[in-house]
């Protein structure tokens, strides 16, 4: 092909990509650099073009830190648990409504579900946060109706955690809902009748038949989850504001306070810790993943 | 007797979902006197829209802003993330072995790592040095970047049949030609989706758009809901009210394209 012809073929190419370059460079490659940048400078003088570097005191003050500590330990132990259940009820929720006996009911079970995913977070915990109130609040109404013992919510230290954890899975499991559900539909119904002819009970049809087939959507929805609930923020910051006493002192949360006190190099030092923290749990699932894929 | 049991269910966590909703609309009307008295009772026993009324001014920020805010800035990033993804995306898929494009892909693809909630402390700091820190700009131009949008196009560009791009190559279309009578009218269907998807999500965001943020004029309704719940002598008549303002529109957007919108979430998460 002639040059010139060339060029202009290749040219169009080049300048489609052109605008989505500059945003991945602009809003992704340098803020990312320049964060890490900011770990290794002093706060005081990080936003100057000649900032004071500090080598890794950051991250050194960061980890001696007991309140970073803590707020690690009860990030890592909350992911644990909402991953535990958030990918728990979605599967169940998932094999009820995929089951034959829902019916026509099927498309308005999953739309109740979905809707919380796409309603704005803040505004979800909002009104969790409302539902929450021990004089407005409809849980403890309704606990105190059907004869219950009051719920603290989110102002008791002990149940504070657990409080967060329901808002988030209002908001968060129908979406793997929706990922068990579409990999439902790729399963063989034939296996699970063949099984049932051969005598298993359901249970057993469950276990041997469904979930093995089921094994990409538990991939990726434990992943998926890992990675939302590591970076707990927005229902942090609008219902317990990391309280009562730390006990929902996320590291998303602990690592954003940093930055509105302007301690930018510890700020940043945490973001790096947490993103790798995600990074590396993210890879070992991933990892754990393919091998079972290949056993 | 399995059927009943399992449509029980099935209504009881249907309506446990659902019931924040109902919840929010009914405080919304009721006087917060009343919800006091009877937290439980949802039918309003008289219509009292002060809450609305409350909302015409929060403070400085004036309601019509705010949701002026979020039209223009979630209508707007919705628009220039479909056009800039995907010409990107396409560009990619068309020539994958060119090293330009397997750098682009591999930097983009790094970046979406990187948890998003992180991302934008450091933004903050490219924002201010480009001098856009305060401006709708600012916040449009970052909010157009996602990694689920480059997913699906990447995903529909790469299904595109080589012999449509060969045939009409052979008879004579250039690239341009090509993408603009060939392509596009292919695409539109995942346009239409990514721009919905787009329009979901963006509604929602709140932290990017605070923190470029330098007062309440670029403010969109999640972020004036936020402050407003987080004031001392909460108006709470008025912040489940605004709740449901922030909430509808999005709601009924999602209502009216569900398959749509439900497909496109699955697919991106599926084959990313």
């Amino acid at each position: 092909m002639h040059p010139a012809r060339w060029l202009r073929r290749e040219g169009v190419f080049h300048a489609l990509a052109l605008p989505f370059a500059a945003l991945t460079i602009v809003f992704g490659l340098w803020p990312i650099l320049l964060a890490m940048r900011v770990s290794f400078t002093d706060s005081a003088t990080a936003l100057r073009p000649n900032p004071v570097w500090v080598g890794l005191a950051n991250y050194a003050s960061v980890l001696a830190d007991p309140g970073f500590r803590a707020s690690l330990g009860i990030t890592l132990a909350y992911a644990a648990l909402a991953v535990a259940a958030n990918v728990g009820f979605a599967l169940a929720y998932a094999l009820l409504l995929h089951s034959p006996w829902v019916g026509r009911a099927r498309t308005l079970f999953k739309l109740a579900a979905f809707l919380p995913v796409v309603t704005p977070d803040v505004a979800g915990y909002v009104v969790w946060r409302w539902l929450y109130d021990h004089s407005f609040g409809a849980v403890n109404a309704a606990l105190s109706a059907i004869g219950l013992p009051a719920f603290g919510g989110i102002t008791s230290p002990d149940t504070a955690l657990f409080a967060v954890l329901i808002a988030e899975l209002w908001h968060h499991a129908g979406f793997y809902m929706v990922i068990f559900l579409a990999n439902l539909a790729l399963c063989d119904r034939a296996l699970e009748e063949a099984a049932a002819i051969d005598g298993a009970r359901p249970l057993q049809t469950l276990r041997h038949v469904v979930l093995p087939q089921l094994r990409p959507a538990i991939v990726i929805n434990v992943v998926y989850a890992l990675i939302q609930f590591l970076k707990t923020f927005t229902v942090i910051v609008v219902t317990t504001k990391g309280g009562p006493d730390g006990a929902t002192d996320m590291l998303s949360f602990h690592a954003w306070q940093a930055f509105d006190e302007a301690r930018y190099g510890e700020a940043t030092a945490m973001a790096t810790i947490l993103f790798a923290i995600v990074l590396a749990v993210t890879l070992l699932f991933y990892r754990a993943g393919e091998k079972g894929r290949a056993a | 007797m399995t059927r009943f049991l399992a449509l029980a269910a099935g209504t009881l966590i249907s309506v446990l979902f659902l019931f924040p909703y109902a919840w929010m609309a009914s405080s919304s009307l009721r006087s917060t006197r009343a919800v006091l008295a009877a937290p439980l009772r949802l039918w309003p026993e008289s219509w009292d829209f002060s809450g609305y009324a409350d909302l015409v001014l929060m403070g400085d920020l004036p309601l019509w802003r705010a949701a002026f805010n979020s039209v223009v800035i979630t209508g707007l990033s919705a628009l220039l993330a479909v056009a800039v993804t995907a010409a990107g995306a396409y560009a990619i898929t068309r020539r994958p072995r060119a090293p330009a494009m397997r750098a682009l892909r591999a930097g983009f693809l790094v970046t979406m790592m990187y948890p998003a909630m992180l991302l934008v402390i450091p933004v903050y700091f490219v924002v201010y040095r480009l001098g856009l820190l305060g401006t709708t700009t600012g916040i449009v131009l970052f909010l157009s970047m996602g990694p689920l949008q480059f997913l699906l196009f990447e995903q529909f560009f790469r299904t595109l049949p080589a012999e449509v791009i060969e045939a009409a190559t052979i008879d004579g279309a250039g690239e341009t030609g090509i993408l603009w009578h060939v392509v596009l009218p292919m695409a539109r269907p995942v346009v239409a989706t990514v721009a919905i998807i787009t329009f979901l999500l963006n509604w929602a965001q709140w932290f990017p758009v605070l923190v470029i943020s330098r007062d309440s004029d670029t403010w969109t309704l999640p972020v004036a809901l936020l402050t407003l719940n987080g004031e001392l002598g909460t108006n709470f008549q008025a912040i489940m009210a605004l709740s449901v303002l922030t909430t509808l529109p999005p709601a009924l957007i999602f209502l009216l394209a569900q398959r749509q919108v439900i497909q496109g979430l699955t697919d991106g998460a599926v084959k990313g």
